[in-house]
């Protein structure tokens, strides 16, 4: 039973970990939070219902079809609420954030319009398909989201320590100047940030869809929250530290609604922010200085 | 005459708009110090839960539920703000955030006393209150040619305006108090404040305390006009929309918060056909705001200016007279 509820809590929290990558790109480059990258992951979980149970398309193609759609969302993003408010006079801080609200509002109720507001089912081939192993069920769909979520996650860090333009991305989210002037092309790595944040949002999206089998416009909402929880769990803008802060909070979930009151679980998100903001601002794996100067 | 100017409906709009007003002033209150919090919905809710229960439970006069309700918001105020004070800019909105959250969870979920998602029901209305108390002191709706449901709207509507107007008095006169002043120079910059003697630590709290305290009230006021509420009344799009009337209106006066206030509760109500559209618009506003006047409709220098065209009008006037 606990080795169930083990497992069951690792499936969730590998989508919430790579919700919280998102959040966490986006955070380390810009000094923003993405309050719209909920409902981003939101459209990628539709868009998977809509590939997958209207048009009849395989699972990959749904794959396809909701990155390069969260991808353009993305995209639109940083273009219309992001781009306009950089390097302008006379912005506070807070400005960003207000603006990613407005378009967090803006997505979850035009999803409303286009998808309606009930629960959508979320159907797969093998979602029946399981494994008993001596007393325990694993279902294929949690390894297949596990296996996911690993390789996203190795793919990610290979890319960002490895690659020329992570090694760009990595230099811009230090110092977005000093990158620029030692020759990166740093309006090209934002929206590059934007947009690879963005399909790891949609990506997201059709893993909880198939964990679920259900999608409704309300849950791109508390998916961001929870996604905020994690990343300053983990410490902001800190790649790892979203990986295992979303980890923690999926296990953690689980384990309340297996032995404790399961009406109470999406307050542990909360009382986690809350706790940890004030006992350690700069998260499990944050450095100090992290938390200062914002 | 008069009886068919009052339309209930719009009086139960002008009610609105004044509960709305003072829920623009609680996070006004709060950004005049430097500080987003967007745990007003949350304040908002325990305000009306707490008036609403006491009110049911213990039989007490309506106003003594209001004060238990500020009073009790405003110990919340001083429970979230006090080590709040730690965090800053956008780590305070996201703490303040996950604060109304968890309110919302307990409110759905502490069903033995809240009754869980269905909500409260049964919550001693202001204005039939006030029309008992007319009745018994012998004064008749109808003897001055007003119906019963027209008469209860109208004196919701004027003891709302009343109140409305003290707070708003209030503020005014702290903006230009010692108070007023600590705030405005901590939001300007907290370093300079504190090497020139500000206390901080009880500045910010006050302020946060002070926005607490009237987003409480704010909501024990909604309970008893609406004698209604649910969980959903006090959720994320609660403290999104507080949040747009101050943006909207502009955060840097109170004139910005009461205007943002007033036209974000009249705009769906005056066109009808976008009310669907509602909260998407709210979206592009917000992005809009933030693109292009992030300060608000109504800024410190267009009532500057304003007040000094009016001014200049009025001596004008007067030479004329001489």
């Amino acid at each position: 039973m606990l080795l169930e509820q083990l497992i069951n809590g690792i499936t969730l929290g590998s989508i919430y970990a790579i919700v919280a990558l998102g959040f966490t790109l986006v955070f380390g480059v810009l000094g923003i939070i993405n309050m719209a990258h909920g409902e981003i992951f939101m459209f990628g979980a539709f868009i998977g219902v809509i590939v997958t149970s209207t048009l009849k398309w395989p699972l990959w193609a749904a794959f396809l079809v909701a990155i390069v759609a969260t991808a353009i969302l993305g995209y639109l993003l940083e273009r219309f609420a992001l781009r306009p408010l950089r390097g302008k006079q006379g912005v506070s801080h807070l400005a960003p954030l207000i603006s990613t609200i407005g378009v967090s509002i803006f997505l979850e109720n035009a999803s409303h319009h286009l998808f309606g507001a009930g629960n959508q089912p979320f159907r797969n081939s093998f979602a029946e398909i399981n494994f008993q192993i001596g007393s325990i069920t694993v279902y294929l769909v949690q390894i297949v989201i596990f296996a996911i979520s690993i390789v996203l996650m190795m793919g990610l860090s290979y890319w960002l320590l490895r690659t020329k333009a992570g090694k760009a991305l990595r230099a811009t989210a230090e110092n977005l100047e000093t990158a620029s002037i030692l020759g990166v092309d740093t309006k090209r790595i934002i929206i590059l940030t934007v947009i690879i944040a963005s399909a790891l949002g949609g990506i997201a999206g059709i893993l909880v869809g198939m964990a679920f089998n259900s999608v409704n416009p309300q849950m791109g909402l508390s998916m961001g929250l929870k996604g905020l929880a994690i990343i300053i769990l983990g410490g902001m803008g800190n790649v790892k530290g979203a990986m295992a802060g979303g980890l923690i909070l999926g296990l953690a979930e689980t384990l309340v609604v297996a032995y404790g009151d399961s009406g109470y679980r999406d307050a542990i998100a909360f009382i986690t922010i809350i706790v940890i903001l004030l006992l350690r601002p700069q998260g499990i794996f944050g450095k100090k200085s992290a938390a200062e100067g914002r | 005459m008069l009886a068919e100017l009052l339309n209930p409906y719009y009086l139960q709009i002008g009610s609105f708009i004044l509960i709305n007003i003072i829920l623009a002033i609680s996070i006004y209150v709060t950004l005049s110090s430097g500080q987003l919090s967007l745990g007003s919905a949350g304040f908002m809710g325990i305000g009306a839960y707490t008036s609403a229960l006491v009110t049911i439970h213990f039989d007490l006069p309506i106003i003594v539920g209001v004060i238990v309700a500020s009073l009790v918001a405003g110990i919340f105020g001083i429970i979230v703000g006090l080590p709040s004070l730690r965090l800053s800019g956008v780590y305070l909105a996201i703490a303040t955030l996950g604060f109304g959250e968890v309110m919302r969870v307990f409110f759905v979920n502490w069903e033995s006393v809240t009754k869980g998602s269905v909500g409260l029901s049964g919550i001693p209305h202001i204005g039939r209150e006030l029309l008992n108390l007319f009745r018994d002191a012998g004064l008749d709706p109808s003897s001055i040619g007003l119906r019963n449901n027209q008469f209860v709207y109208l004196l919701v509507l004027i003891l709302l305006l009343l109140i409305t107007i003290f707070i708003i008095w209030f503020f005014v006169r702290q903006n230009n108090s010692r108070v007023g002043r600590a705030f405005a120079a901590i939001k300007m910059d907290e370093k300079a404040a504190e090497a020139m003697g500000i206390n901080i630590t009880y500045y910010k709290v006050l302020s946060f305390t002070q926005g607490a305290i009237v987003a409480g009230f704010a909501g024990s006021l909604f309970a008893h006009v609406l004698a209604y509420i649910s969980p959903a009344d006090f959720a994320y799009h609660r403290a999104v929309e507080i949040l747009i009337f101050a943006v909207f209106g502009g955060s840097e006066v109170i004139l910005g918060a009461i205007f943002g206030a007033t036209f974000m509760t009249l705009l769906p109500e005056a066109l009808r056909v976008i009310s669907e559209y509602r909260y998407m618009i709210y979206g592009l506003i917000l992005i809009f705001m933030m693109a292009f006047r992030p300060q608000g409709i109504i800024t410190e220098n267009m009532v500057q200016w304003l007040k000094k065209k009016f001014s200049s009008k009025r001596g004008k006037s007067h030479g004329s007279r001489n």
